[in-house]
C-alpha cells in the first residue's frame, strides 16, 4: 500500500500537449477516478503512472519514491487492462502465475498467492480453462485476479468494465467496491462513465482536454462543481442550463432574465464580482432541483415534449420547440403527457450561474 | 433441383468442366497410368513395371536422399530465418517499413531464369563475387559447381534466399495479430523482453509458423527449378537430382510416363504424410 502524487506532470507528443501540468495527491488506500469525455487524457495520464508512457515532464511519486526513470514493473503497480490483456494460449493459472514464475518466485508461495486469488474472485472452477473458454465477465475477473497477485501497492484499471453489457458492469462494479474494501489498496480506476465514478470513488479527478478540471469527492463535484463543464459531466440525468441575461445587478446579487424560457427574470446571490448588466449568463438548474409551482423564486411555464414515467420518477423533456431543452424529474407525477403544459418553479438556493468562459459565479 | 439452384450450377459449368477436365482427369488419370508399362506400345497392365521398380531404383532413393537433405536443413533454417526477419520488420525501432517490407518479398516476384542465372555468376568458380568474398577472408575457392556437398549447400542457400522473405511476410502478419496490450501485461509482470518472446510471441505464432513448415515442405517436395536451372540438371552427376527432377527426368526426357506417375504419386504421399507428422507435433493438448 503507498499513497501517489503526481507533480505539474506534462505529456507532450511533438508539440501537441496531451497532458497539461497535472498534480495530484493520492492517499494511502484512496480510491480515485479519472473521469473526462474520451480523448481528455485520463488513459495517457494511467499509463504515465504505470511507466508505459514516458513523462515529459514533471514527477511521479509512489510511495515517497520518485519513479520517473523506474521500470513499470518495479513501481510496485498493478495494472488492469481494457482489453484484459490476457494471455490467449494460457489457463487462467498460468495467466495468474506466469508473472511471478518468470521472476523466479519460489513455487510455493506462487501457489498459495494464485489460491487466494481464486478464493477472493470465487474463479476456482475456471482455473484449467483457456481465456477464449470464458464470458467477458470471467475474463474480467481472471484480468483482475492477474492484478492482485503481483500483491501491489497500488492498482491501476484502464475502463475495466466498458466491454460487458450493462448488468454485468453493476455486478463488476459492485464487486470492485468491495474488492477495495478487502485489500484496502490504492486504486487509480480510469472511467468515461460518470456513474461509475460517482459509485465507486473516494476522490474524482475530471478531465477535459489534457487539464484536471476539478479534485473532489464525488457529493462535491456534484453540489459544487467548479465549472459548467463539471457541472454538466458530473449527474445523471445531465444539469439544465439555460441562457440568461443579466438585467440588474448589485454588489450581493443579480437578477437575470431567461432569455429562451419567457424572459422569467429571476434574483441570485452572488459572491464574485457581479457582471455587467446586459452580459450573458448560463444558469444551471439540476433536473431534480426544479419544484412546484409557487414553492420557489421563480415560475417557468413549459410544454411537455415526452415524458419518461419510470415508476419511482419521471423525468419530463421540455421546451424543445424554444431551443433549449429541459429535463425535469417530478418524482410525484405519473400523469403528465406530450403536449401538456406544466407550471414549476425554481429555487435560487439551488441554481448555480456561469459566465460566459464558463466559471462559476455562485 | 430448385430453379434458382440449376441457373448457378449453369453459370458455374464452364468452370467445372475446365476443372473436371485439367483437374480430376489427370489425377484419375496418372494414377491409373501408374500401373501400366509405357514403355512398350500398345501400354499395358502391370503392377510392378513401375512400383516394382521404383523401390528397388538406386536413382529413387538418390533422389529422395536429397530431397530429404534439404527438407531437413533448408526448412528449419529458413523458417528461423524467416521469423528473426518478420520479428525485426516488425519492430517499431525500423525506419522505412515498406521498402524493407518489399525487399523481402521481392525475390519471390524475380524471374527464376534470371535469379538462377544471377546465382550462377555469383558462384563462378574463378570469377564469382562468393570465391573473391571467401578469399579475402582467407578461405581456398570452393568449387560450387563440381563437388556434390557444396553444389547442395549452394541450392540451399539459393532456395532460403528466395523464399525466406515469402515466410516472413506471413510471420509479420500473424506477429501483428498478436495484440500489443498483451505484452504491456507481461512487461508489467516484469517479463524480459527475450522471455516474452519465447513464452508468448512463438506460441501465439506457433499455428502461422506451422503454416509455413507446411508450406515448405510441399515445395521442397516439388523442388524443380533451382537443381535444374542453377546446379544444372542436378548435377554434379546426380548429386542435386531431386525427386522433382527425376519426376521430369523420367516423363520428360525418357517419355515413360507410367513410372512418372508412380514417382508423383510417391511424392504426394510423403509430403501429406510429413506435414500430417507435423500437424501432430504441433497440436495443441487441449
Amino acid at each position: 500500500m503507498a499513497e501517489l502524487s503526481l507533480k505539474n506532470v506534462i505529456k507532450r507528443f511533438g508539440s501537441y500537449e496531451i497532458i497539461r501540468n497535472a498534480s495530484l495527491d493520492v492517499a494511502d488506500g484512496e480510491f480515485v477516478v479519472f473521469v473526462g469525455p474520451s480523448g481528455c487524457g485520463k488513459s495517457t495520464l494511467l499509463r504515465m503512472i504505470a511507466g508505459l508512457e514516458h513523462i515529459t515532464d514533471g514527477e511521479i511519486h509512489i510511495g515517497n519514491k520518485l519513479v520517473n526513470d523506474i521500470e513499470p514493473a518495479d513501481r510496485g503497480i498493478a495494472m488492469v487492462f481494457q482489453s484484459y490483456a490476457l494471455y490467449p494460449h494460457m489457463t487462467v493459472e498460468e495467466n495468474l502465475a506466469f508473472g511471478l514464475r518468470m521472476t523466479g518466485n519460489p513455487k510455493a508461495d506462487t501457489d498459495r498467492r494464485v489460491q487466494r486469488v481464486a478464493d477472493i474472485l470465487q474463479i476456482k472452477e475456471l482455473m484449467q480453462r483457456r481465456p477464449k473458454q470464458l464470458s467477458g465477465g470471467q475474463r474480467q475477473r481472471v484480468a483482475i485476479g492477474r492484478a492482485i497477485v503481483r500483491e501491489p501497492q497500488v492498482f491501476l484499471f484502464d475502463e475495466p468494465l466498458s466491454n460487458l453489457d450493462a448488468e454485468l458492469r453493476v455486478q463488476m462494479r459492485v464487486e470492485i467496491s468491495r474488492l477495495h474494501k478487502e485489500l484496502g489498496t490504492t486504486m487509480i480506476y480510469v472511467t468515461h462513465d460518470q456513474t461509475e465514478a460517482m459509485t465507486l470513488a473516494d476522490k474524482i479527478v475530471v478531465l477535459r482536454g489534457g487539464n484536471i478540471e476539478q479534485i473532489g469527492a464525488p457529493l462535491d463535484l456534484y453540489d459544487n462543481p467548479a465549472n459548467q463543464f463539471v457541472a454538466g459531466f458530473v449527474g445523471s440525468p445531465k444539469m439544465n442550463f439555460m441562457s440568461t441575461e443579466i438585467v440588474a445587478a448589485d454588489s450581493a446579487s443579480v437578477t437575470i432574465a431567461l432569455l429562451n424560457q419567457g424572459k422569467v427574470h429571476l434574483t441570485l446571490p452572488i459572491k464574485n464580482p457581479p457582471p455587467a448588466i446586459g452580459e450573458r449568463v448560463t444558469l444551471g438548474v439540476r433536473p431534480e432541483h426544479f419544484v412546484k409551482a409557487g414553492h420557489g423564486d421563480a415560475d417557468l411555464t413549459i410544454t411537455v415534449d415526452v415524458a419518461e414515467h419510470l415508476g419511482n420518477t419521471s423525468y419530463i423533456y421540455a421546451n424543445v420547440a424554444g431551443g433549449e431543452q429541459l429535463i425535469i424529474e417530478r418524482e410525484e407525477s405519473r400523469t403528465e403527457l406530450k403536449t401538456d403544459t406544466l407550471t414549476v418553479a425554481i429555487k435560487s438556493s439551488h441554481a448555480l450561474l456561469f459566465d460566459s468562459a464558463g466559471n462559476r459565479l455562485r | 433441383m430448385q430453379l434458382r439452384n440449376r441457373a448457378a450450377y449453369g453459370f458455374l459449368a464452364p468452370y467445372l468442366l475446365i476443372f473436371a477436365a485439367f483437374w480430376i482427369w489427370p489425377i484419375i488419370s496418372s494414377f491409373l497410368m501408374s500401373f501400366q508399362n509405357t514403355r512398350v506400345n500398345p501400354w499395358v497392365f502391370s503392377f510392378g513395371a513401375n512400383w516394382g521398380r521404383l523401390f528397388n531404383d538406386p536413382a529413387f532413393y538418390n533422389a529422395l536422399k536429397n530431397t530429404m537433405i534439404i527438407l531437413i536443413i533448408q526448412v528449419p533454417v529458413m523458417i528461423t530465418l524467416a521469423t528473426i526477419m518478420a520479428v525485426l520488420l516488425n519492430s517499431p525501432l525500423l525506419k522505412a517499413r515498406g521498402l524493407f517490407r518489399f525487399a523481402f518479398f521481392a525475390p519471390v516476384v524475380v524471374g527464376e531464369v534470371a535469379y538462377a542465372a544471377v546465382f550462377r555468376l555469383m558462384f563462378n568458380l574463378d570469377f564469382g563475387i562468393i570465391n573473391k568474398l571467401l578469399n579475402g577472408i582467407g578461405i581456398a575457392s570452393i568449387s560450387w559447381f563440381a563437388e556434390a556437398p557444396a553444389a547442395m549447400a549452394l541450392l540451399i542457400i539459393a532456395v532460403t534466399w528466395r523464399w525466406a522473405g515469402y515466410n516472413a511476410i506471413i510471420i509479420l502478419a500473424g506477429l501483428q495479430s498478436i495484440p500489443g496490450d498483451v505484452y504491456e501485461a507481461a512487461t508489467l509482470d516484469r517479463v524480459s523482453k527475450i522471455r516474452q518472446f519465447i513464452y508468448i510471441t512463438l506460441p501465439l505464432l506457433k499455428p502461422i509458423i506451422l503454416f509455413c513448415v507446411i508450406l515448405s515442405i510441399i515445395g521442397s517436395m516439388q523442388l524443380f527449378t533451382e537443381p535444374f536451372l542453377i546446379t544444372n540438371r542436378g548435377g554434379p552427376g546426380g548429386g542435386t537430382e531431386t525427386l522433382g527432377l527425376f519426376l521430369y527426368r523420367q516423363g520428360f526426357t525418357s517419355l515413360n510416363f507410367g513410372y512418372a506417375s508412380a514417382i508423383a504419386y510417391t511424392m504426394a504421399a510423403l509430403a501429406i504424410l510429413i506435414s500430417l507428422l507435423n500437424l501432430w507435433v504441433g497440436r495443441d493438448e487441449k
